[in-house]
This record gives structure tokens, sequence and C-alpha cells, in this order.
């Protein structure tokens, strides 16, 4: 450990901001409270504060921020992540270190994003130990009141001098350029640290009844707790103000915002929350979080159980602003928990302190934000609202997807949405969509003609696994829209019939003149190879239909099927799983032999913005093919 | 062809066109888009001729819808601009009291010669394609809207309170600040503005499509109002969706 007096640390802090090459930013006063902002002179620093507005996170993940630019001729550019200058923050106190530790595993995972990386690497952490603790601070309960790793350099205020710790060789090599008389401590200064220290942790006015170790432990025994989520959050004013002055939360939404030429525009992504009322809303107006209690006990799920199963934390550092920043004050984890534990103990629930799952951390690639271009090759009408578009990437490669993965398409200035593919992957050179019209984008794909262009990104998820199936019989049940990714299992398993046991066929829709890809499926009642029932809602007077009237569930009983043998593959709007699910059940399949194909509204695709969220799953990144023994635990899936 | 688009005031300051008339740099881009065949603040010449029609102002008087189904009729889009057109405005604080009365502090003696009825938006008579709100409009958000409607896009407007805003843009509480907002039941679109610029929030957007005002007026006798005083918080842009 070494020592600045606080004229030297002010003459450091002013040579960092004298090099032009770097950018500096620290904490200062905003009216009556703090916030990071940039610095002009050492003297605007305000080490003495207890909490700022918005964490350091503003930085890294910025509220706003480009993604790409688009230009209708030449197609999309990401933009660079490359930091023009290196940044120094200065004041961090040691939760916002261990938020920002966290956000890194949940940026580097799966899919990095270079943007938040980018910007990490090129930046310094001066942090600083805590001199006020804030009224609603709870980090000693999180263990996160003080830190020993995850700075560059680590401030302690001893009145007439800083004791720093070097915590990495860029600390190390900020302090030997910019600082003059830094001085090893003494070992009565190391002790007054240490002292400091334990009476930071000791000061917090909030604090957990209980070990928050047990927090995702508790949790999982409140769930559907009667009453307990509704109580909570009666008051809730669907702001978002919790979530997004959070150190650790990190959904964002994805919008193009094109120029008035309407010929270039760019792509950004801003900050989002789910405690916000549209947050889980998709295309067809379905929202699969309706409820203030349902959004605000996913806010804690997240943070206390989904994150901890996923990478053994609870992403909580105990900072205290949403807790501050909540107006009808019902956003503090402190008081919710401390109930939950008070209930626990009164209900006589066991909770031991959850065993932390195996983790393991796969970084394969980089987030690619900017599409391939591709070109509508062919577009059939279906019916009044839905259309088929053929599809060839320009790169002139294939798609290489499984049946039932997905893409995102990307309509210049309007935006980006997930489409199921429709086609076999033994269909190559070109793949299929069929697309209903909802939303904004597929509203505008629906004007588009043959040789115009679109954006590809894709294909996402997991698909259904057609090795797996080999052998098996198959009992495929499509409801409206859901014949389109099955569509793609069905023709990629017709190209291998010899390969697969039975293939039966269930298909209903509303009415007949609703009925997708009407003549090839029709053709499929005149192939032995294949049993095919289909079935419409109602017909209307005007309408012919000889076959099967009444909803799906009514064709499952006019096929014999051997319940062992036989895998059913599940796609339809979302009110049907639980009545087809019923009703193979009823008949004997078991849990682990109906795969399900779900919707919701995928934006980022690679299970980090949050909006396709169901529980502790991700549809983008861990479905949107499911196996229903997988799921029936996961109360918002079905 | 570039569209055609006309603007048309009711009841109102005329303030939501003033903020067009003053888009300085961008005019010029925007004339490259659409032309313009009626705009009284700018322009002498009128043509009933027109594809898109952003109205200003709310409707005052029975004799008002005529003219408002015949603009409906005209154009293909309508857009309501500003508070009054979208939401009501502060031309609804007058629903609070008997017409009559109105009337007479107004015009005095001469009030049986004019005609009145309750403050209301235009989507209380006549469908409406899309809204810019606000007391006034931002150029920003008029402009997102053009755009959108040129793409063939329903234009995105936020459904969550001006709060998003605020903690983005990092601001002190209004609350802090030792003042009484409703930014917690109001639809934001607008950055903040006003808190920005520190003092609060007004609600000239408008509600929120599920506001919890029991919430927010709690939160406001929490801080120090009376209930009737939270209650009037309400009243001076929400008069007419409080109405409903």
């Amino acid at each position: 450990m070494h020592t600045l007096s606080k004229e030297a640390f002010n003459e450091f802090v002013d040579n960092l901001i004298a090099d032009n090459s770097l950018d500096v930013v620290g904490v200062k006063s905003k009216g009556e409270k703090f916030a990071f902002g940039p610095l002009e002179s050492a003297n605007q620093l305000r080490l003495d504060y207890d909490v700022t507005l918005l964490p350091p996170k503003k930085y890294f993940f910025p509220q706003r921020e480009t993604l790409l630019t688009y230009d209708v001729a030449s197609g999309f550019q990401a933009k660079d992540p490359k930091e023009s200058k290196f940044k120094i923050i200065i004041g961090v106190h040691p939760y916002d270190i261990m938020a920002l530790l966290h956000m890194d595993e949940i940026f580097r995972e799966t899919k990095s994003d270079p943007y938040y990386l980018e910007r990490r690497y090129a930046s310094a952490i001066i942090g600083v130990n805590i001199e006020n603790v804030s009224e609603s601070c709870f980090a000693s309960s999180m263990g996160c009141a003080t830190i020993d790793y995850g700075y560059d350099l680590m401030l302690t205020d001893l009145g007439d001098k800083f004791a720093i710790d070097v915590g990495s060789h860029k600390g190390a090599d900020l302090l030997n350029k910019y600082a003059k008389d830094v001085k090893k401590a003494f070992a009565r200064d190391i002790q007054a640290v240490g002292k400091k220290k334990t009476e930071i942790i000791n000061a917090s006015k909030q604090k957990f009844n209980f070990s928050s170790e047990l927090i995702p432990e508790m949790l999982g025994k409140f769930y559907d707790k009667d009453g307990f989520w509704e109580n909570h959050s009666d008051q809730c004013l669907s702001c978002g103000s919790c979530v997004l002055v959070c150190p650790t939360c990190y959904c964002f939404d994805v919008t193009d915002n094109p120029e008035l030429s309407l010929k270039k525009g760019e792509r950004t992504r801003t900050w989002d929350g789910c405690l916000l009322e549209d947050f889980a809303k998709v295309a067809s107006g379905e929202n699969f979080r309706n409820t203030r209690a349902a959004r605000y006990r996913h806010r804690y799920f997240k943070k206390g159980k989904y994150l901890f199963d996923r990478f053994g934390f609870v992403s909580c550092v105990g900072c205290g602003r949403c807790s501050s920043n909540c107006l009808p004050d019902i956003a503090n984890p402190v008081n919710l928990f401390n109930d939950m534990y008070s209930l626990s103990l009164k209900a006589g629930f066991q909770i031991d302190s959850a065993t932390i799952p195996d983790i393991s951390i796969k970084t394969d690639s980089t987030i690619q934000f900017a599409p391939k271009m591709a070109t509508i090759v062919k577009k059939v009408p279906m019916t009044s609202n839905e259309t088929m578009f053929e599809i060839k990437l320009d790169d002139k490669t294939d798609l290489g997807h499984q049946p039932g993965q997905f893409v995102q398409v990307s309509v210049f200035g309007v935006g980006e949405a997930p489409f199921g593919v429709s086609s076999s992957p033994t269909n190559k050179g070109s793949f299929e969509l069929c697309i209903r019209k909802l939303g904004n984008v597929t509203t505008k794909i629906h004007t588009l003609n043959e040789g115009d262009k679109i954006g590809i990104r894709g294909p996402f998820g997991k698909g259904f696994d057609s090795e797996f199936l080999k052998g098996k019989d198959l009992l495929f049940i499509a409801g409206g829209l859901g014949i389109v990714p099955l569509r793609s299992l069905l023709n990629y398993v017709l190209a291998n019939r010899k390969d697969y046991g039975r293939v039966m066929l269930l298909y209903g829709c509303k009415e007949p003149r609703e009925l997708l890809f009407g003549e090839e499926i029709l053709s499929l009642g005149e192939r032995d190879d294949i049993e095919f029932k289909a079935t419409v809602d109602w017909c209307p007077e005007d309408e012919v239909w000889t076959s099967n009237i009444g909803v799906i569930t009514t064709l499952i009983p006019q096929v014999d099927f051997d319940p062992q043998k036989t895998y059913a593959v599940v796609c339809g709007p979302p009110i049907m799983y639980k009545f087809v699910i019923r009703d193979l059940k009823s008949r004997n399949v078991p849990d682990d032999h109906i795969i399900v194909s779900l919707e919701r509204r995928m934006k980022c695709g690679v299970g980090k913005c949050g909006h396709c969220q169901i529980n502790q799953v991700y549809v983008c990144k861990d479905g949107p093919v499911f196996n229903y023994s997988d799921i029936k635990g996961v109360p918002e899936a079905l | 062809m570039k569209p055609k688009v006309a603007f048309f005031d009711f009841a109102g300051c005329e303030g939501d066109q003033l903020q067009i008339a003053n888009l300085e740099e961008e005019i010029l881009d925007l004339l490259g888009q659409v032309e313009v065949v009626s705009f009284r603040e700018v322009m002498k010449e009128h043509s009933d001729n027109y594809d898109i029609a952003f109205v200003e102002g709310s409707c005052t008087r029975l004799q008002d819808e005529d003219r408002l189904k015949q603009i409906r009729k005209n154009a293909s889009i309508v857009v309501a601009i500003g508070a009054c057109a979208t939401i009501g405005g502060i031309n609804s604080l007058k629903n609070y009291q008997d017409t009559d009365v109105v009337k007479k502090i107004v015009y005095g003696e001469n009030a049986h010669l004019f005609d009145t009825y309750l403050a209301r938006p235009i989507d209380a008579v006549i469908p409406i394609d899309a809204y810019v709100h606000g007391c006034p409009i931002t150029k920003d958000e008029f402009l997102h809207v053009v755009k959108s409607l040129l793409l063939g896009k329903k234009p995105e407007i936020p459904n969550y309170p001006v709060c998003v805003e605020c903690k983005k843009n990092e601001n002190v509480c209004a609350f802090e600040r030792e003042e009484f907002c409703v930014g917690p039941v109001t639809r934001a679109g607008c950055n903040s503005c006003c808190v920005n610029e520190g003092t609060k929030c007004w609600g000239c957007r408008g509600l929120v499509d599920n506001p919890n005002e029991n919430s927010q007026k709690e939160v406001l006798v929490e801080y120090g109002l009376s209930v009737d005083d939270a209650i009037d918080k309400f009243k001076l842009y929400f008069g007419w969706e409080k109405k409903k």
C-alpha cells in the first residue's frame, strides 16, 4: 500500500486531466446529490459522497448508443467498438466495482458484447472507500461494502492523505506516470485503512436479518406465495426507476432512427426495464408479464435467483439506489427480503443456503449487431394477412439453420423483428419466411417486392433435434401461424422420409381462408407416408370446408398412436399449449416426448436484452424449441 | 410524388404550429419530403387536397365537429398535435365548472352570443392515426412522427412514465427538490425536458395507458400535499381523461 498527500493527489488528478489522450471523469455534486461527470479540475471531486444518482455503468453501457449505421444504397455498417480515448473513472465505491464485475460476466457470456467490453478494456477504475454511507445502503448485507479486487487503484481517505492500494498494472502505471511524491504506507496507515473498512461495514443502517446466501433458496419457495407479491407491488407506478438506476441491470431495447431523407439512419440501443408495462409485449398484443405483481416479482427473481443459477452470484450489490429512487417506497430489497424471511420462519420453512450451480461461462464469439444484406427473390401471398417470402443472402452463402431456429429481419428505418424459418435446411441457396402482418416491421415487409433488400441476422436459438428424432414416430400439432416453424422440420423429415417412423400432422386454423401453405399442405393428404388431418374453428357461409370443424384438440382423438414411440411437436398461439398438452398427457404421452416451440419478443437474439425471458429461460438462446419436461416447471412459459 | 400536408387549428394557442414553423435547418429537409398545401402561420395559399392533416387545438363547440369530420374525410392520415388536440389540454380546465358560469366569466353580458361545450381532444370526435403529444410539441418528436408516417410505420410513442427519462438523464428527482411532480403517471417522450431544466412535470403529455393514480396521490400526500391539492395536480392537463 502507498500514500499520497491530499495536495499530491490533487496534482495527480490534475495531471491526468491535462493529458489530452485521457478522458477523466469523477464524482461531483449535482444539486444536493452526486453524479459522475467530466472533470475539469481535481477540486471538483467530491470523494466524500454517499451515493451517485446513476452508477458508473453508464460509461460502459450508456443510456443510448449507436450500434450501426445504414444506408439503403449500401447496407449496414457496424459501429467500430474502438474508443478514441482511454477513460479514467475516479471515485467508484466498492459496491459499484462489484456491480461492474457482475456486468463483465453477463456481457461476456455466450456472445460477448463488443461495445461494453472495449470500453472496459479502455478504462481504469480508481475506487474510493465509502466516507459517508447513504441512508438506503445495505452493501454490507450483500458483502459489497468493501472490496479487495476489481479496481486499478483504491483510495481510502486518511484525513491529510489518501492511502492507495494498487490493484493492477494499469493502476501502477498511472501512479508512476502522473503522480509525484508517492510514499510507501506506514504500518499505522495500513491499520487505519483496515479500521476504516470495518467501520464502513458496521455503518450500514439497512440490514438483512439473515444471511444473503439464503436469498436464492428463499425466493424459490415464494414464487407463488399467496398475495405476497401483490401486496408488495400494489403501489408500484411501473415507472422503472428501480431498475434504471440499478448498477447491475442491463436490459435494453433497439430501435431504428432514420434521417429525414429516409435513405440513411442509425440503429440505437437504449436502456429498458422489465418493470415497464410493455416490456414483455409482443406484436400480436399479448403481454407475457401483464400485472404489476408479475413484473415486480420478475425483478427480484432475475437478480436473486435466475442470475444466481446462471452465474453463481446474487446480482445485487446493496447500493440502495432502487430504494431511494422509489417514490412509493416499495422497492427496498431489505424490507422485502426481511418480510420474506420472517414469513418463512413463521411458516416453518427449512431454508439452507443454495448450492452454487456448476458454472461454465463460455464465450464463443462476439455479438454481430450488423445484419447481412439479403434480397427478396420471391413473394407469394398466402392469405389476406400472411405472405411467404423467399430470401437469398447477398453473399451467396446458405443460411445454415436447423429446423425451428429463427432469424432477425431488418427493414431499413423500421427496425428488426424475429421470424421462424419456414423452409427446410435441405433447400439450398435460399430460405423462406412466412410473415403475418401485425406490427411495424411485418407491415412494412408486406410493402416490399421481389428484388428489394432486407437485413438478416442469425440463425438464432435452439431448433428441433432432427438427429435425435430419427426412427421415432412424429405427431405434428400446429395451430394457425404455428405451422411456420413446424413446416421447416416437417419438410426436412419428408426429404429424409426413410429415417423417420410414422409422420402425423394435425393442423388447425380459424377458418378456411386462413389456411397457410394451402395447396402444399392439402396435397399432403394424397401422400400415403403421412397421416394428415386439418380442422377449422368455424366455416363462414361463403367458404367451403369438407373436413373437421372444431378446435385443434378435436383432432387428437382421431389419431391412433403409440405414446411410447411417438414424439409430439407442438406450435401455435399461446392459449393452445395448455389444452393440447393436457390431451396428450391424457393419452399417456410422457412429458419428455412433447416438444414445443414458443413465441416471445426476441430483440437481441443472444440472451442479453431481457425481452424474451420467461423466468430463468431465454427463449432466443435456450429456445424457441423446448422439451416440455424442461419447461413444465417454468411458470411463465405456457 | 410527395405527400401533401395541411395544418388546421381549433381551440388552442397555435404554439405547436409555431414549433414547426421554427424548425430552421430541418424545414428544408422536411420540404424535400412533403408538400405543404395549407399552413396559416406561414403561407396565404390553401387547398383542400391533402393526404396528411395535422390538427392543433381541442374541440370546444358542436359546430367545430363538422369541420373536423370534413378534415377526416379529406385526409388519409390525421395527426393530432399538441396537448389540446391529443388530450384536451388546459382548455379542459373549464370542464370542472358549469358551462354557463364559464361563459359568463369569459364573455360577461354577451355570453348568450357564444356557443361552447366540454373541451375535448379531437379523437373524441373523429378517429386519429397518430399523436404528437406535448404543450408545446417538440420539434424532435414532430419529425419522429413525420418520418415514421412517411416510412409507413406507426409512430412509436412511449407507454411509460416520465420517470424513465429523468433517470436516464440523471436528474435529481423533483420531489427531492420539494416540487410536486406528476411525472410518475405522465406519458414520456419529451425527454423529461421540464425536469431537466430544474422544474417539474405538469403532465402535458397525458396519462400512460395504465397509470397507478392511487399510488401517485399517496406519494403527493406523503410529500406534504393535502388530498384536495393532490387531486388538483391531476386537473391541469388530465381534465378530459379524468372525466371519461
